[in-house]
């Protein structure tokens, strides 16, 4: 029993972090239509930026929020110097056509992560390197129990429950958020309407990036920081997001939190070796059955 | 109030406005009729910027606008509503009217508030349906809340493009009827894009007939209505 809730535990406190990378990943895709390889590249550019202050005996908070904010503006710089201008006039009529349009961004993508990770590589040395947290991360004891679930696990859940509250009431709630849905859904009635969708473009890529740095820096502590770490939750981020249906903000959160805890399954109850093998079957299942995702609609672009 | 003077659009190798010169007077109905393919729908969406004209001018209240974006433009006061009942299906209906206000919220929120209650007020089923999605109205309330989208901004001038497509003719007259009140009760200007050239006559002050790119005729709406040879040639009845 303990077995189980502590699996319970800690594959939704896992799942709330590939929830944010599959949101950041879902944003971009929504708002953009760019798969964008370079997320989790963002993502440990900035948690390099947190380590470095943390090791120049910055607190952790401090180090938290410069993180998040270099996050995001890492996210905007990726549009504004290299995704806008690529949207701007191809050289050719190849490039020109509808099937380059839609892939030069994602190869692009691909060319930043590289960039950044031969930027890490050079600039914090290329060998792995702790990452704290802000509270213990072993079994916490309260009242001489055990529980199956650690305070940094609390803390995980807590945020990330928090900042999907957030999310979802600025895309419900507010206007800007509006302006993003009608953007992503309609971009030709949306310019009619007045919104500027260049700029709600640059901002889907802002939140995007500020979510995937922050699930690099909740998921680094368990992994060590170097320069490909993050490379694995963009796979199961983008896994997640497939699952959930890739344009739809819900179902990344709840593709997020499935596959948390199937892993976590899989760890405790088979063998850690068998992660992959699981995460492919449910990716192939998923495709054959439901190929738009558990929540995705019909007619979008399958996977 | 809005000039055009030798508007040339190409897509492609394709001209699909090869020197339009045309103008849409204060205050009046002009209608834009023609076949299919003359031109109609892109001559709106390059006076809004969707699509760009190789030449030619395009004058608003004695300023050129052409070059601005489509997010300017409707800031001019110039709302187009494209053709296909274009709303976003996936929102509410409460949240298309909001989305066409929401670059004057901050300026003027006031106004705003008035102007969604004046659109409820023209179109009370839009009012019942407000928490509905778009993609459950049928095809006359999209229309009705693709109007009010643009209405909704306060346009001195409105673009419509081909309102009565695939709508019943009962639905259609009432549209119709809707917009020229408007016009007469509050001075907007419209230009008409119709492919039913009796109905958008009936209400319109000028007529232009558009063919293969090209102005064929630029009367008073009543003339052209009467013109038997006319109609013959480029509406074939």
């Amino acid at each position: 029993m303990d077995i189980f809730l502590s699996a319970i535990f800690s594959g939704t406190s896992r799942g709330a972090i590939y929830a944010l990378a599959a949101l950041g990943l879902v944003l971009v895709w929504r708002g953009a239509g760019v798969v964008n390889f370079a997320q989790m590249g963002q993502a440990m550019f900035s948690t390099y930026i947190a380590s470095t202050l943390i090791a120049h005996n910055y607190s952790y908070w401090i180090a938290f929020i410069v993180a998040l904010i270099s996050g995001g503006a890492l996210g905007a710089l990726v549009d504004l110097a290299v995704m806008r201008p690529l949207g701007r006039k191809r050289s050719s009529s190849f490039l020109d056509s509808p099937a380059m349009r839609s892939t030069v961004p994602v190869i692009a993508s691909l060319g930043i992560l590289g960039v950044l990770q031969a930027a890490a590589g050079i600039i914090w040395a290329a060998e792995e390197r702790g990452f704290p947290t802000p509270v213990n991360s072993l079994g916490l004891v309260i009242g001489g129990k055990s529980m199956p679930f650690t305070a940094f696990d609390l803390f995980v859940m807590g945020i990330v429950f928090l900042t999907l509250a957030a999310t979802t009431y600025f895309f419900k709630g507010t206007g800007m958020g509006l302006a993003m849905r009608a953007s992503a859904l309609n971009p030709e009635v949306a310019r009619l309407s007045g919104i500027r969708i260049g700029f709600v473009r640059t901002l889907s890529w802002t939140i995007s990036g500020v979510a995937s740095s922050l699930a690099g820096l909740l998921v680094t502590p368990s992994a060590n920081l170097s320069p490909n770490t993050l490379d694995l939750i963009l796979i199961i981020g983008f896994t997640a997001a497939v699952v959930g249906g890739l344009d739809s903000l819900l179902g990344s959160v709840i593709g997020g939190f499935a596959l948390g805890l199937l892993i976590s399954f899989v760890n405790v109850y088979d063998a850690p070796e068998d992660i992959f093998l699981a995460i492919l079957i449910v990716l192939l299942t998923v495709l054959i059955i439901r190929p738009q995702g558990i929540l995705g609609s019909k007619g979008v672009r399958r996977v | 109030m809005l000039e055009i003077k030798d508007l040339v659009t190409e897509y492609g190798s394709v001209k699909a406005l090869n020197g339009v010169t045309l103008s849409a007077h204060e205050g009046k109905i002009t209608t834009v009729i023609g076949a299919n393919g003359a031109g109609k729908s892109t001559l709106l969406r390059t006076i809004s910027a969707l699509e760009h004209p190789r030449s030619g001018s395009i004058t608003w209240k004695q300023k050129s606008i052409v070059g601005l974006s489509p997010e300017n433009i409707v800031r001019l006061g110039i709302a187009h509503v494209p053709e296909g009942h274009a709303v976003i299906s996936e929102l509410s209906v409460e949240e298309n009217i909001s989305m066409g206000a929401l670059f004057r919220m901050r300026s003027n929120k006031s106004d705003v508030k008035k102007a969604t209650q004046e659109m409820y007020e023209l179109f009370p089923r839009l009012d019942e349906r407000k928490k509905q999605l778009a993609g459950s109205l049928s095809g006359g309330e999209r229309q009705m809340l693709a109007i009010s989208r643009a209405l909704v901004s306060r346009p001195s001038l409105l673009l419509l493009d081909e309102p009565s497509l695939g709508l019943a003719p009962l639905v259609v007259e009432q549209i119709i009827q809707t917009v020229n009140d408007l016009c007469r009760n509050t001075g907007l200007t419209v230009l008409l894009v119709e492919q039913n050239a009796n109905t958008a006559l009936s209400v319109a002050d000028h007529g232009v007939l558009l063919s293969l790119g090209t102005v064929v005729a630029d009367l008073p709406a009543a003339q052209m209505k009467a013109d038997v040879a006319l109609r013959a040639a480029y509406l074939g009845y």
